[in-house]
């Protein structure tokens, strides 16, 4: 792996958990394989140039892919990054609204946007974006990002969440996540500290019918079966990076929720780990599009940002830098076998959002008849947390 | 004579004008902040949206929620054990730097404050390297022969977070006894030795009172910093060992974020530490007057 990239990822370890994936900020790499790409765009009225104002996740700006992008449009970006996923809403609502063009919400946060109906993201004329054509299949109609026909994002990236082990303890993981009650594996795991994405798990190893949408007895049933798991926890791991430290440490032998990059820091530790999950329940995925806010100043820039960022060798060089999947199918051959080998790209070759389509891991805002909010579940994970 | 009051009446405006400068920053800077955070408690949220009002309903929640009620006891026990720790500890050190080594006392001062220089978050990595189950102390326990296994309570445990706490706070209570132990006159222990007085009776009725604003500040950034903490207990705390300031952070940040539950609860917390704070400063003076 590149030294620069290596070192951008080590230093990055420690982000927000509730951005469901570890970005990097985009200072140092300057050399990946954009350089070469034509960086001219036009805007509807043939205009370019002015303000590109920029709120979203930590390198998804772009910082060095589109720089030659900007400049020869004479655009400057504006950049602000959020800790997280609901400060674009806030920032939105408190003297932010007409002052922000570029947003990179989540799959969840943007599912919950969409169907709260609160305003935040602009629908989009993708005919602005032609090569949005190139996106994966999965990509192409994602459900997470469309409403009543409309399209609110281009993905950008994605991932998953895998189990990540120590094999000289393990020679696999068991079938399902309900197994890690098992008191074989006291003191040996380490969750993230993530309510949705491990509830969800759970609801899922229970065979809710709608993992996302529980009902206060089965949010109980769920809770009920996470700390029969819980005496066998050593701690839980307040980022990916803190999750890889306890693993490298020897604290704990089994990271839950953990992600690929983690195998590559613990070898260079001289730790072997593997990626792994429970072979009945898999795990889940995310993604991080970009979005267009609501009255925003600069559409003919987020247009034209958006469509540059989604060419192949943009998104090779973006996934690459934030050591994520990539979501444009030309870009896949474009990048490193170490970081395509990180993902399962089967999962996005299929049509209609694949597996990221029908994993819905956010539950509803708010209480939908039986159906509990999603405060109820932040509330459950933290009884679990001090139980 | 004649001109004293107009003089007196002066310098009071000089006074005045003189913390117009600090006021004004406490104001906006403090103050304001405050208020805003106060009347967000009464408000509610829904679908991502803040709802002014006049609502108790979050105070209702904090006081009535067994898990918030659980969670206020065990914040205020490791924020008292920390102190229990801190206090004596510093209140030691700052008398050995003033009365024993009164000539390297200075330098024993910069020593302790050393600790500063690195960052918070690496201090406590260093912690975790030293309590871990293959850290510093087990290996050395198990290399001397006193233990064949790692002992797991020395790390992600409420032990971890307090030990912690107390090696990351002491430099910041030794500051303020040190500058108290420094108006402490030798000749008033001294007269009190010959006056017959035991080494109890001297740290009761001369030092402790003598001190009193300097262990006031230690017991306040030892205890209000530890009751307030919340990356410690992520880091070295474990599943057993969640403090209420967890939860205030859980309230402000993700899709399941509540704003006006989590000022509520800051709130409620800032009160409940006020009352031990104010309790225990009284419960030392009233000790020093027996």
């Amino acid at each position: 792996m590149d030294d620069r990239l290596r070192a951008f990822l080590d230093a990055k370890l420690n982000m927000d958990v509730s951005r469901r994936r570890f970005i990097q900020g985009a200072a140092g790499l300057t050399s990946l394989s954009v350089l070469g790409l034509s960086a001219q765009a036009r805007a509807a009225d043939g205009k370019l140039g002015g303000e590109l104002n920029f709120l979203g996740w930590d390198g998804e700006h772009g910082g060095n892919v589109a720089k030659s992008f900007l400049e020869t449009n004479n655009i400057k970006m504006n950049v602000s990054f959020q800790s997280a996923a609901d400060e674009a809403l806030t920032r939105f609502n408190t003297g932010g609204r007409g002052a922000m063009d570029i947003l990179t919400p989540n799959k969840d946060f943007q599912t919950a946007i969409l169907k709260s109906g609160v305003e935040l993201f602009q629908p989009l004329d993708l005919d602005r974006i032609p090569t949005a054509s190139g996106l994966f299949p999965a990509f192409k109609d994602a459900p997470w990002l469309m409403k009543d026909g409309k399209t609110y994002g281009i993905p950008i990236i994605w991932g998953d969440e895998p189990c990540v082990y120590n094999p000289k303890k393990w020679d696999a993981m068991p079938a399902k996540y309900t197994d890690f009650a098992d008191p074989k594996y006291k003191g040996e795991l380490v969750l993230l500290d993530d309510p949705f994405g491990n509830i969800w798990l759970w609801a899922k190893t229970l065979d809710m019918p709608e993992p996302s949408r529980l009902t206060a007895e089965q949010l109980e049933q769920v809770l009920e079966a996470m700390l029969k798991v819980k005496p066998n926890v050593v701690t839980i791991g307040s980022s990916h990076g803190d999750m890889a430290d306890v693993l490298v440490r020897g604290d704990a032998s089994i990271g839950i929720g953990g992600w690929a990059y983690q195998v590559v820091i613990a070898k260079e530790k001289g730790v072997d780990l593997v990626v792994g999950s429970p072979s009945v329940d898999g795990t889940f995925f995310w993604s991080d599009a970009y979005a267009i806010a609501a009255d925003a100043p600069n559409v003919d820039n987020a247009y034209a940002f958006i469509d540059f960022m989604t060419k192949p060798e943009s998104n090779a060089a973006l996934a690459t830098e934030l050591a994520s999947g990539c979501t444009v199918e030309a870009a896949f051959d474009l990048m490193g076998a170490d970081i395509r080998g990180m993902f399962p790209y089967d999962n996005v070759r299929a049509p209609g959002g694949g597996i990221l389509g029908t994993q819905i891991v956010v539950p509803p805002q708010e209480p939908d008849g039986d159906v509990v909010g999603a405060s109820s579940w932040v509330e459950a994970w933290q009884t679990f947390k001090a139980s | 004579m004649t001109n004293e009051p107009s003089t007196q009446s002066g310098q009071a405006r000089l006074t005045l004008a003189a913390m117009i400068p600090a006021s004004v920053f406490y104001a906006a800077f403090f103050a304001v902040p405050m208020v805003c955070l106060l009347v967000l408690s009464f408000w509610t949220t829904k679908s991502f949206v803040l709802i002014p009002g006049f609502s108790l309903a979050n105070y209702v929640k904090v006081f009535t929620s067994p898990l918030y009620q659980a969670l206020m006891l065990r914040t205020v026990g490791v924020a008292l054990a920390t102190t229990a720790i801190i206090v004596p500890t510093a209140f030691a050190l700052a008398y050995c730097m003033r009365f024993v080594f009164e000539r390297r006392g200075q330098l024993i001062l910069q020593v302790v404050l050393l600790s500063l220089f690195s960052g918070y978050l690496v201090r406590i990595y260093a912690w975790r390297t030293i309590l871990g189950k293959q850290g510093l102390l087990n290996s050395t326990l198990e290399w001397t022969g006193l233990i064949n296994e790692p002992l797991e309570f020395l790390i992600y445990s409420n032990f971890a977070v307090v030990v912690t706490l107390s090696g990351l706070l002491l430099p910041l209570a030794v500051l303020p006894l040190y500058s108290a132990m420094l108006n402490v006159p030798r000749d008033h222990l001294e007269a009190a030795r010959d006056l017959g007085a035991g080494r109890l009776h001297i740290l009761r009725t001369v030092l402790v009172p003598m001190t009193l604003p300097g262990l006031r500040t230690a017991f306040a950034f030892s205890f209000l910093l530890a009751a307030g903490d919340f990356v410690t207990p992520s880091l070295v705390g474990g599943t057993q060992s969640m403090l209420i300031g967890n939860i205030v952070a859980d309230q402000f940040r993700g899709i399941g974020s509540n704003w006006p539950l989590g000022a509520a609860m800051a709130f409620v917390v800032v009160a409940i530490m006020l009352a031990v704070y104010l309790s225990t400063t009284r419960l030392i003076r009233w000790v020093t007057r027996w």
